[in-house]
């Protein structure tokens, strides 16, 4: 533990040092692998595939929002299916409209999410998603969440009934349409998926807010749960394969990925170096505020002579205070030691 | 000489205002009933524009059908189921836009306490060194 627990304050360190560079270079990766992965599995667009061209936007990506990379994707998607059949490109262009709209009007903040949630899917573990959206994030996120998994399996839907599209006349524009419109909403794996993360987003997110003990392990555990049941209960009510194995091993990874996911975001602030100017009546401030490397000091010790076993309310009030200031860095992970510290430095 | 305390307090107040702050200071701006219509009304848009959307959906996937029977249908009958559709469509979306908005701009004003706060004793610094 104490490694692991180092290994974070080096990564810690490493991120507040070069914050600059970490994360464009994130940033690029990330849409360097969405890109793709979109090529790989639609690619019916020879220009598209192109190296070059794939590189060039990941690197745009690097210093644009991160919402570009939702626009890139949307686009590279339309431009692959507009290759196989116009008509798909038409539908799925609306389809996109609308989600596009969803996702404006409740989340317009998490652009990550909807990136990451198909590049899950195609690692199958998608359900690491809703548990850590609920862990870090609101319920609100519920419409990013939906939108990764509808531009998901509206991706793989179109590639599985791709040859049967491509089959058909070309005059046949309103058989076409109606094709891809059927297999879209013939989809109740879609729905059934969708309806599960959602649910887990809020199990996880009520528990988590809840003063216990554990309470992020707990909710992680509990949302994976979850999420296998509804999903398993839809896979019967439904009729539709899947694959129960598949669901129950992706469960279980994707719990022990969100006891990482807190491992790293749990009461820990990823302080960057700013930058920020301002003025007042005699200078200009050019400020560059470095974060401070602390090991923690505890500003006051608190001596328990009679020691609680059960998991009472001293024990949640400690996390309380831990979640009211984020930026200490005193949490007791090992619980052995009775340390609080209740400085009053409110970050802002 | 330059006040040290004085730009601890206005670093933080300024990295708070180019981070999070700045959609708090926003929000703030506005009385709670101006900030959710503002969203509610936001919301009947996107929402009838999802609709109209879903319309041209609907209308090209029954192509054939509507050509066909254009004068067999009951228009009236298919109006009203569409209206029906339309204003549950509406109000779902926006009780949903006023339970996430309504949250938000509880957070934000909570918030923005402790900044006021900071720029009150900021100021009081800045009275007490002149």
């Amino acid at each position: 533990m104490t490694t692991l627990l180092e290994l974070k304050e080096y990564i810690k360190r490493f991120y507040g040092k070069y914050e600059v560079y970490v994360t464009p270079a994130l940033k690029t990766i990330m849409a360097l692998v969405m890109l793709m992965m979109i090529n790989g599995s639609l690619g019916f667009m020879s220009r598209l595939n192109n190296f070059a061209l794939v590189l060039i936007v990941a690197l745009m990506c690097s210093f644009l929002p991160t919402g570009f990379m939702i626009v890139f994707g949307a686009l590279y998607i339309l431009g692959h299916m507009y290759a196989l059949a116009m008509e798909a490109a038409i539908v799925v262009g609306c389809v996109f409209l609308i989600l596009l709209l969803l996702y404006f009007s409740f989340s317009p903040k998490d652009a990550l999410v909807v990136v990451l949630l198909p590049i899950c899917f195609v690692l199958k573990i998608p359900y690491i998603i809703p548990i850590a959206v609920g862990l870090l994030l609101t319920p609100a996120s519920i419409a990013s969440v939906a939108c990764g998994t509808v531009v998901y399996f509206i991706v793989h839907v179109v590639k599985e009934s791709s040859t049967s599209i491509g089959s058909m006349e070309a005059a046949e524009i309103m058989a076409r349409i109606r094709l891809v419109i059927d297999n879209l909403l013939n989809n109740k794996e879609m729905v059934v998926t969708v309806v599960a993360f959602s649910v887990t987003v809020i199990v996880v997110y009520i528990i988590r807010r809840l003063a216990i003990v554990k309470a992020w392990t707990i909710a992680a555990v509990a949302g994976g749960i979850v999420n296998a049941v509804v999903l398993l209960v839809g896979d019967l009510a439904a009729d539709i394969d899947i694959s129960i194995i598949g669901v129950i091993l992706g469960t279980i990874v994707s719990v022990l990925l969100a006891k990482v996911v807190e491992f790293f975001a749990f009461n820990l602030d990823y302080s960057r170096t700013e930058k920020v100017q301002f003025e007042d009546d005699e200078y200009y401030y050019y400020v560059k505020a470095v974060p401070k490397i602390t090991v923690s000091t505890p500003a006051r010790t608190v001596k328990r002579i009679n020691t609680r076993h059960s998991s009472g309310r001293g024990n949640s009030s400690r996390q309380r205070v831990e979640e009211y200031y984020p930026e200490e860095e005193n949490y007791d992970y090992f619980g052995e030691n009775e340390v609080e510290d209740y400085t009053d430095s409110d970050p802002r | 000489m330059v006040n040290e305390e004085r730009v601890i307090l206005m670093t933080r107040m300024a990295s708070y205002e180019a981070g999070e702050g700045k959609k708090n200071i926003k929000i703030g701006d506005y009385f709670r009933a101006d900030y959710l219509s503002k969203q509610l009304l936001k919301s009947l848009i996107f929402s009838t524009i999802s609709f109209v959307i879903g319309l041209v959906l609907y209308v090209l996937y029954n192509f054939d059908f509507l050509l066909e029977n254009i004068y067999k249908i009951d228009l009236l009958a298919l109006g009203k189921k569409m209206l029906t559709g339309y204003i549950v469509l509406v109000v779902v979306y926006g009780l949903i836009t006023y339970i996430v908005y309504a949250f938000r701009y509880r957070h934000a004003r909570k918030n923005l306490k402790t900044y006021y706060g900071n720029l009150k004793k900021l100021s009081s610094m800045y009275s007490e060194g002149r």
